[in-house]
């Protein structure tokens, strides 16, 4: 018996370390989107703070890039599902001798590196508009080197390949004496495919339609090459973290988490409510109805949690509209103010401190302040990876004014903590 | 409604790849005809039905359509309706939908298919279930469903593919019926398939019997059942005993076989082969349990069969004797329940007579297996 | 002749106008999206990086100088090795096996256990806490772990508070944070597929092998892995793939001095503007990731059919 007992221990163990290491740093990054702190952090809590929302939320560089990346999201999705969807039927009937040579390639794209899609999408268009002899300004140059044209294609590429999996699963259950039937009666081959196939797939067509638009939204490998002078919401995500991390990014981060936990549970509370549906109707359940609860609820955690949620959320949003932010910005600056200058201070007589040993020991320990200055340095992040020093737009992007306080608090910070 | 058009198949062979599906069928089949295609699985009733739908061109041969040739026209061009093996009704459309969906694709108005729909739903005695799903549906519903479906195309012909086969042994002889009462009531041509003989003999005007890919014989039921043509007709057709043995001789359509186990005995040679067999012919004569009868004794030695019983069962209405016959098969005769308590006793020596016109001859061939 | 029949069948079974939907969607993307921006990408890869008014010109030739570039560097004696290259090329490819190899075995114990205690409340609600990170943005994750090893990050913090060190470790300099962070970033791409065909393991075959007095180790070597490994495959080939091919998390989590090989193509594409020799370092890392793959599915006898899956 202890030996089982030693084995439910091992295990729970082991799920807490699986499920910290995947969940927790989800969770302390959103927690930093409340801290006023201008550095990303939880340790030192500053103050309760909605501030890195209205950042956020003011960001031009990050509105345009949601909507750029919505653009992109919904070509991708109507040209990949289309192309799934094709590629699918087709391995249906396509000659069985040819049937793995043809799912090798069309799998193929999954285990391309993104990077290298990105590239020889971007390699092609500009050859393929070099070879039909498009020149600068005209309409086709203008097309293969437009950025959310090439994205699309490059993305595209390879989602179509996600979407063809989710198509050649539920084709597999379909009955095409179906489609023959409506033959039969009279029904033209588009008539049979628009009112008897289209219909069975449409669930199919609505996932892979999710997915292909999650994968095209998140997408940053591919999009990077291809983008060119657009930016879509990771483009900019990725070169501001390159540049400097700061909370308006975890606030970015905790409302796409939460819309994830919220569309996670409400599947799962539909899913539950379905077949809870299915077991009434087999009869296997009974039909009662707790009393308490609406029926959809009843044994149904997932639904329960949902509506919590969405309750917390909602006194979330009411108070910050209510958190006077004003009031409470002059409030965190000024409890900032104190802070900094309660830690210049105290920085000022460590120095002072530190200064006089200095002095005293000089001669023996020549080396120590330089030794503390490159610890500085990498709290700044990736400013001087060398992919950075590079970026000739880096300086322009960082000016926004309401970034900015992100931007120039980093410099701050790092000594503000570190100075224990 | 029209009024049955006669379909036509010249010289059909089928193949897939190397193998020959339907080797040279020629069916004539006329306009009102309920025409039944009866054979084992896998002999390629199917193949056929779906040569004369459109769904596959015959690779060599004709199929005619009232007389038109239907080359190259697709199963949506033809006037055909193919009820199919497994009805494939559409899941996701109402009742209704589905019965008039050849008048949707024809750009029917919503309330002409409506009403159509309901008047037929009336027909098949569904009226007031037009708004259910087929799955909310029975078996013997959705059944009558899909024959509604083809019906509301205005067919010139039906094409059943084994409709009744998923069905349970009452309901498919109700069905039976019903198919057969529709059949008369809306007067098209009906081309129907089994393997069920039950099936093919009450509903049909015509039967072919089929034996991978070749087509035995075709003519009526009561004819099929009498006068077989071949060993495999007369085996798969109904309950058969076969006797093996030369032919000693020939005179008009009778002859004496040499069997094996029980000397010479007198027989009628089925008409489609009078004339082909001849003297030390390999023969094969058959005698359905129903034709014999316990042998009085003065019987004439050329018309009786003397055999051991093996075992005998108590069916209801009659009883079945089971004796020793040749080459290890067994002989089944059927005794009438007329109040006996039994007919012999295990081991007995029982002789049988018949009569020689219920004992039909033909050249020796392959036997159905059961 | 046998070709024609096939087309026909496939016209006649579709009708022309949706036959001619179907096949040039497909044909559009295998060809246009796969097929010929691979082939120019190799094309170019053979090139001088030329000016614009050269190109096509008599100088416009095929050269193998780009993939020597990556052997011996600007030296064009080549009597030196490219030996900052080639060592970002080989500890790529070599961290990329690492970090596939850590995620088979954090992922499998927990394979495990959801695929076969099915349907209890517990396991479902597990299941939706995996699925709610791997929506998450690679970008966002990537910096959540940024937070965590930051100088002044949260590890730093609570390793210092209980003095088990008095500076802050500089995860990022010494690549701590970026192995950790490609562990992370694609762990899900491994745990799904494994999943999925344990889920599909009877349990009965498990019962069985036990009944028969099988150690605990045994009935995973015999039976188990056996049963999963199209699945452990074809994560391994994921993870395998996109951790060789990332450029976020690097970026990101990298750290200033040493570099993964997609930044390299990503500063000659970028920064260099040499898309000569970005191609060819982007050929270099597609064929060798894929050579490995094929060779690993060959070795432990999985067929493509089974990726995906
Ligand atoms: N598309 C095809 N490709 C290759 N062979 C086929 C094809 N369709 C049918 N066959 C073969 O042709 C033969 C006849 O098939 P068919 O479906 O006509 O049989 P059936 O008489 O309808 O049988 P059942 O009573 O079982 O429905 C079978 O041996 C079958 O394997
Ligand atoms: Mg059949």
């Amino acid at each position: 018996m202890s030996s089982a007992n030693l084995i439910r221990i091992a295990l729970g163990a082991y799920l807490l370390i699986f499920f910290s290491y995947l969940l927790g740093p989800l969770v302390v990054m959103s927690l930093t989107a409340f801290n006023s702190s201008s550095f990303p952090t939880v340790s030192p809590w500053a103050c309760f703070s909605y501030e890195w929302f209205d950042v956020l939320f003011n960001d031009k560089h990050i509105r345009d890039g949601i909507y750029y990346s919505i653009v992109i999201g919904i070509g991708t999705v109507i040209l990949s599902v289309s192309m799934g969807l094709a590629a699918s039927i087709v391995l249906t009937q396509v000659w069985p001798k040819l049937r793995s040579t043809y799912y090798t390639m069309i799998i193929a794209p999954i285990l391309i590196p993104g990077v290298v899609l990105g590239i020889s999408t971007l390699v092609f268009w500009d050859r393929a508009g070099a070879f039909l002899g498009a020149t600068d300004g005209s309409f086709l140059h203008g097309l293969f080197h437009n950025g959310i044209f090439l994205t699309i294609l490059g993305q595209s590429s390879f989602i179509a390949s996600y979407a063809m999996l989710v198509f050649v699963a539920r084709l597999q259950r379909f009955d095409t004496g179906l489609t023959e039937a409506a033959l039969d009666l009279g029904a033209t081959h588009t008539q049979a495919f628009r009112k008897i196939l289209l219909p069975f797939m449409r669930p199919a067509i609505a996932s892979a339609s999710v997915l292909a638009f999650l994968a095209s939204f998140e997408n940053y490998n591919t999009t990077t090459f291809t983008i060119i002078d657009y930016k879509t919401l990771t483009t900019v995500l990725a070169q501001k973290v390159r540049l400097g991390i700061n909370p308006s990014i975890s606030s970015l981060a905790f409302i796409i988490i939460v819309l994830t936990i919220f569309a996670a549970l409400a599947f799962e509370a539909a899913n539950r409510n379905k077949e809870r549906k299915l077991a009434v109707r087999k009869g296997k359940a009974s039909a009662e109805k707790s009393g308490v609860l609406p029926g959809f609820m009843t044994g149904n955690p997932a639904a329960i949690v949902l509506v919590l949620l969405a309750f917390v959320v909602i006194v979330l949003v009411g108070t910050a509209q209510k958190y006077s932010p004003e009031a409470c910005k002059i409030q965190v600056r000024e409890a900032k103010q104190v802070e900094i200058q309660q830690r210049i201070k105290e920085l000022r007589e460590a120095r002072r401190i530190k200064d006089e040993a200095r002095a005293a020991e000089e001669a023996k320990q020549p080396a120590q302040a330089p030794a503390n200055a490159p610890q500085n340095s990498g709290a700044f992040g990736n400013v001087f990876a060398p992919g950075n020093l590079s970026e000739e737009e880096a300086p322009a992007s960082d000016p926004a004014p309401s970034s900015g306080t992100g931007a120039f608090g980093n410099v701050f910070d790092p000594n503000n903590l570190n100075s224990e | 409604m029209s009024s049955g058009v006669a379909v036509d198949l010249e010289n059909i062979t089928i193949r897939f790849g190397d193998f020959t599906a339907v080797k040279d069928a020629n069916v004539n089949i006329n306009g009102g005809d309920f025409f039944s295609f009866l054979g084992p699985s896998g002999c390629g009733k199917t193949t056929i039905l779906r040569a004369v739908s459109g769904f596959l061109e015959p690779s060599e041969g004709r199929v005619l359509i009232g007389g038109n040739d239907m080359a190259g026209i697709g199963p949506n061009k033809r006037p055909t309706a193919l009820i199919f093996q497994n009805l494939a009704l559409f899941p996701l459309m109402k009742v209704w939908e589905n019965i008039a969906f050849s008048m949707e694709v024809a750009g029917a108005s919503a309330a002409e298919r409506r009403k159509r729909a309901d008047e037929l739903l009336d027909m098949i005695a569904l009226g007031g279930q037009g708004d259910k799903l087929p799955s909310e549906l029975s078996g013997g519903q959705k059944q009558r469903v899909a024959i509604a479906r083809a019906l509301c195309a205005n067919p010139d012909v039906l094409l059943l593919d084994e409709p009744l086969s998923a069905l349970d042994l009452k309901l498919r002889q109700h069905m039976r019926t019903e198919l057969r009462e529709i059949q008369q009531r809306v007067g098209i041509t009906f081309i129907y398939i089994t393997h069920d003989q039950g099936e093919a003999l009450t509903m049909s005007d015509n039967v072919a019997v089929m034996k991978a890919g070749v087509i035995d014989q075709i003519d009526t039921g009561h004819n099929i059942y009498d006068d077989p043509a071949t060993p495999f007709v007369a085996s798969f057709v109904g309950e058969n005993n076969v006797f093996r043995g030369k032919v000693k001789s020939v005179s008009g359509n009778e002859a004496v076989i040499t069997t094996n186990r029980s000397g010479d005995l007198l027989t009628r040679i089925t008409p489609a082969q009078v004339g082909k067999l001849a003297v030390g012919d390999d023969a094969m004569m058959f005698i359905r349990p129903e034709a014999l009868e316990l042998a009085p004794r003065d019987a004439d030695s050329k018309t009786t069969i003397s055999a051991n019983v093996i075992n005998e069962e108590f069916e209801g209405n009659s009883f079945s004797v089971f004796l020793e016959g040749d080459g290890g098969k067994q002989i089944k005769m059927s005794v009438p329940n007329l109040g006996q308590d039994r007919i012999s006793v295990r081991g007995e020596n029982l002789s049988l007579r018949y009569d020689a016109s219920n004992a039909v001859t033909m050249p020796a061939g392959e036997l159905a297996s059961e | 002749m046998k070709k024609k029949m096939i087309f026909s069948d496939f016209f006649k079974n579709n009708g022309v106008v949706m036959g001619c939907l179907l096949i040039g969607l497909v044909s559009f993307w295998l060809i246009f999206l796969i097929i010929l921006p691979q082939l120019s990408m190799l094309d170019y890869s053979f090139r001088f990086n030329l000016p614009p008014a050269e190109v096509g010109g008599p100088k416009d030739v095929y050269t193998l100088s780009n993939y020597q570039h990556l052997i011996y560097g600007s030296d064009t004696t080549h009597q030196t090795y490219n030996t900052v290259d080639l060592k970002v090329f080989v500890r790529t490819i070599i961290a990329a096996m690492l970090v596939t190899i850590f995620n088979i075995f954090l992922c499998y114990p927990l394979a495990y256990f959801l695929g076969q205690s099915k349907g209890s409340g517990f396991v479902r609600l597990l299941v939706v806490l995996l699925i709610i990170p791997y929506w998450i943005n690679e970008i966002l994750r990537a910096f959540a772990l940024r937070i965590i090893f930051g100088d002044s990050g949260l590890l730093n913090e609570a390793l210092m508070f209980l003095h088990l060190t008095s500076e802050p470790i500089d995860f990022i300099r010494q690549d701590i944070a970026l192995y950790a962070g490609l562990g992370y970033a694609y762990i899900l791409l491994m745990l799904f597929p494994m999943y999925n065909v344990i889920e599909s393991l009877d349990r009965n075959q498990i019962e069985a092998a036990r009944d028969m007095g099988a150690s605990w180790m045994r009935i995973h070597r015999r039976i188990v892995i056996p049963h999963a490994k199209p699945g452990i495959v074809s994560g391994a080939t994921m993870v395998f793939m996109l951790s060789a091919g990332a450029l976020a998390a690097p970026q990101i989590l990298g750290g200033p001095s040493s570099l993964w090989f997609t930044q390299l193509v990503y500063q000659w594409f970028n920064d260099s503007l040499n898309w000569q020799q970005g191609a060819a370092y982007a050929i270099v890392l597609l064929a060798s990731t894929i050579i490995i793959v094929l060779t690993v599915m060959k070795i432990f006898k999985v067929n493509m059919g089974d990726i995906g899956k």
